[in-house]
């Protein structure tokens, strides 16, 4: 190039002839590009996981049917009571409500909003999240006050011979 | 010496994007919209390289 004159003595990346100050390069412009493009590579190695387990969900595991598991005796449970299981997995927090004679619901009770367990209150029947008074409906889990903003996951349930089982968990229409 | 901010630009922007891409992704992921997720996450993949070759374009640019 004509512009430059014939004070660049040289073109190289790693120039020291004009550093004034002890650790003038540590984060100047370059460091500071360097950075931010490492911190690009670690967004996109983060998403690794999330895409893996997207794509495990997508073939075929969609619809999981899990070993039916017993919650309780119908006996055991008056109505408008409620119980805590576990389901599908020994850390998932459920829990199972019976609204009538012959009518249950029951949801996976980490609150989605962080994850603290939802209760049920009989006396002002509904579903409450102690961490930021969240609130679910009973019927249908949806949210209905409070942070979060997804429902909760639905469980089917069945009764044979006077036992309640926890069959599925449903997925969202949504 | 008279330096161009560009490249300093384009890659806060890239990462503007990572981080709402990951945000969007997380929560797709708990609506059980799994495609959406592989949607976004590609994309959080596909600005790594882009951020690399921004780089290296505007490394040695000179304003």
């Amino acid at each position: 190039m004509s512009d430059k004159n014939n004070k660049i003595p040289f073109n190289e990346d790693n120039y020291t002839h004009n550093i004034e100050r002890n650790n003038e390069r540590k984060l100047d412009r370059r460091g500071f590009m360097k950075t931010l493009v490492g911190a690009a590579g670690v967004f996109a190695v983060s998403s690794l996981p999330w895409g893996a387990v997207a794509a495990k969900e997508l073939m075929g595991l969609g619809e999981k049917e899990y070993p039916h598991k017993k919650i309780t005796e119908v006996s055991k449970l008056p109505i408008g009571d409620a119980v805590e299981f576990k389901f599908p997995g020994d850390h998932d927090d459920a829990i199972l409500i019976r609204l009538s004679e012959n009518k249950y619901v029951a949801y996976q009770n980490a609150c989605t909003h962080l994850r603290c367990p939802v209760f049920w209150v009989k006396e002002q029947s509904e579903m409450i999240c102690p961490c930021h008074h969240g609130k679910f409906d009973v019927e249908t889990g949806s949210p209905t006050a409070g942070p979060p903003r997804r429902p909760l996951p639905e469980i089917q349930v069945k009764v044979e011979n006077g036992a309640i089982f926890a069959v599925r968990v449903k997925r969202y229409e949504a | 010496m008279k330096r161009s901010y560009l490249g300093v630009i384009i890659l806060a922007a890239i990462l503007m994007m990572n981080i709402v891409f990951t945000q969007y992704m997380v929560h797709q992921y708990y609506y059980e919209n799994y495609v959406n997720v592989l949607i976004f996450g590609g994309l959080n993949i596909v600005l790594f390289p882009l951020a690399v070759f921004a780089y290296k374009k505007t490394i040695n640019m000179r304003a």
